[in-house]
């Protein structure tokens, strides 16, 4: 059975259906909450949000774009609701060069680099650091994260470009090896 | 960006790569069942408010208008439930803490029970109007003479024969009358809320919002009921029946209009600081809440 067939079945109610659907995305949607909660009770909670709100809303789905990007479109607003709901974006605000100072100026080893890109990350504002975390990792593109954002694919372009940049300065303690 | 440095290039492909695989990277399994749980039981309550919603639609179609009728079924369940529980919170109170001089005061004879009116077996007890009562109250497990043989000695009233602090539920029908209580109120109150938390920013339809109102309404009575019944003394459900009323009350007081965001993110707050919902589906027996 296709997603086509699917989906029209899901909107029907079709229980079958509904999981069927979900089989087949929940990894996605999954992996995608943890990613940008980094805890797996949230994005738990996430996911589930998630998919109870698109089978609610599946009537609205007319089947124009794959089942896919519509379920993630929904994804990333669920995500970055509840994210702002816990709280979890309250020092994401704080300028980079605040972050830059509190850490150390000296490099060590490879876990001070996962420490510092994990701070470098946090500190970028919260729409420079969805748009990287969406574009750079996840692989959606401009026009779905201006989608999902409620911008546009324009916006979407220059958070990215401020995104890395800010990284390519917090990150400058390892940038001769890297270039090497 | 096209004016990137070529040196920008690789660092920012460096920083992509390093970030997909150390930040937040995925690590160990989906729990795919048991979110499916959650979201199918979601599902079903969504369902079955639905229905329930398109039922009383069409019950606004027919010109008979037996909406007040089964406005009027809702309103007696729910009468019925809470003259259940309130019996049971007296029954309680008289079987459990209460004298016999209490006992009496709390269920006056009636008016027209005089002694022709009693039966010839409370009439045989001591013809005491207060005597007969007393007969209603003792819980089926006590001995058939305990309470009327009025034997020099013998207990006046189980309450007397057992210590005033009790557990908090026997191993009698009173325990199972409770206990089944408090499961169905848990129930409803799981229903309710996982309803509450699926229709967020969605409904906006009035009716739907008083049907809902109305709903937690019902399952606030019951756990108010509850709580001062002996199903309250366990510690642990009277914390979670405590918990279940401020979020109850919260709901029925900012229900019957569409909430703000700010209303909603109060009562989502007060949810899962609490961590109620995980709680209410720990206190609810297995397979209770599916059917």
């Amino acid at each position: 059975m296709d997603e086509r067939e699917l989906t029209a079945r899901a909107k029907l109610g079709d229980e079958a259906a509904e999981r069927a659907l979900y089989d087949a995305h929940v990894d996605r949607v999954y992996w995608l909450a943890y990613r940008m909660s980094g805890r797996h009770d949230l994005a738990q909670d996430l996911t589930q949000d998630v998919f109870i709100r698109a089978f609610d809303r599946i009537g609205d789905y007319r089947g124009d774009a794959p089942f896919g990007a519509w379920l993630h479109a929904i994804t990333t607003s669920v995500v970055l609701n509840g994210l702002r709901k816990v709280k979890r974006f309250d020092q994401r605000e704080a300028v980079l060069e605040e972050a830059a100072m509190v850490t150390s100026p000296t490099r060590e080893a490879e876990p001070d680099l996962k420490d510092r890109l994990a701070q470098a990350i946090e500190a970028l504002p919260e729409g420079c650091r969805v748009t990287f975390l969406l574009h750079d990792v996840e692989g959606f593109t401009h026009e779905e994260i201006g989608a999902a954002l409620g911008t546009t694919a324009g916006t979407s372009k220059a958070q990215l470009s401020r995104a890395r940049a800010k990284l390519r300065i917090a990150l400058a303690d390892f940038v001769g090896e890297w270039i090497q | 960006m096209t004016d990137n440095r070529p040196d920008d290039d690789i660092l920012d492909e460096r920083i992509r790569a390093l970030t997909a695989a150390r930040y937040n990277a995925p690590e160990g399994s989906v729990p795919r069942d048991a979110m499916w749980a959650q979201i199918a039981a979601a599902r079903r309550a969504a369902r079955a408010a639905t229905a329930a919603e398109a039922a009383a639609r069409e019950v606004d179609v027919v010109p008979l208008a037996p909406r007040r009728r089964s406005r009027a079924a809702v309103a007696g369940w729910s009468a019925l439930l809470a003259a259940g529980l309130v019996l049971g919170v007296l029954l309680e109170r008289e079987v459990f803490n209460e004298g016999p001089e209490q006992a009496v005061a709390v269920v006056p004879p009636r008016a027209d029970s005089g002694p022709a009116a009693a039966s010839p077996e409370t009439a045989r007890a001591d013809g005491a109007p207060g005597a007969a009562r007393r007969d209603v109250v003792a819980p089926p497990s006590a001995p058939a003479g305990r309470v009327r043989d009025g034997a020099p000695g013998a207990p006046q009233s189980y309450a007397q024969a057992e210590p005033r602090d009790l557990p908090a539920l026997g191993d009698s029908t009173v325990q199972t009358f409770y206990r089944t209580a408090a499961v169905q109120t848990l129930v409803q109150a799981e229903a309710l809320l996982i309803a509450y938390r699926g229709a967020e920013g969605t409904t906006r339809d009035p009716r739907a919002l008083r049907d809902a109102a109305r709903w937690a309404r019902d399952v606030l009575s019951s756990t108010r009921l509850l709580m001062d019944s002996p199903a309250g003394r366990d510690p642990q459900l009277r914390m979670l029946f405590t918990d279940l009323e401020l979020i109850l009350a919260q709901i029925v007081q900012l229900s019957g209009t569409p909430l703000q965001a700010n209303e909603r993110e109060l009562i989502d707050r007060a949810m899962r600081d609490r961590d109620l919902l995980p709680r209410l589906r720990s206190a609810v027996p297995a397979g209770l809440a599916a059917s």
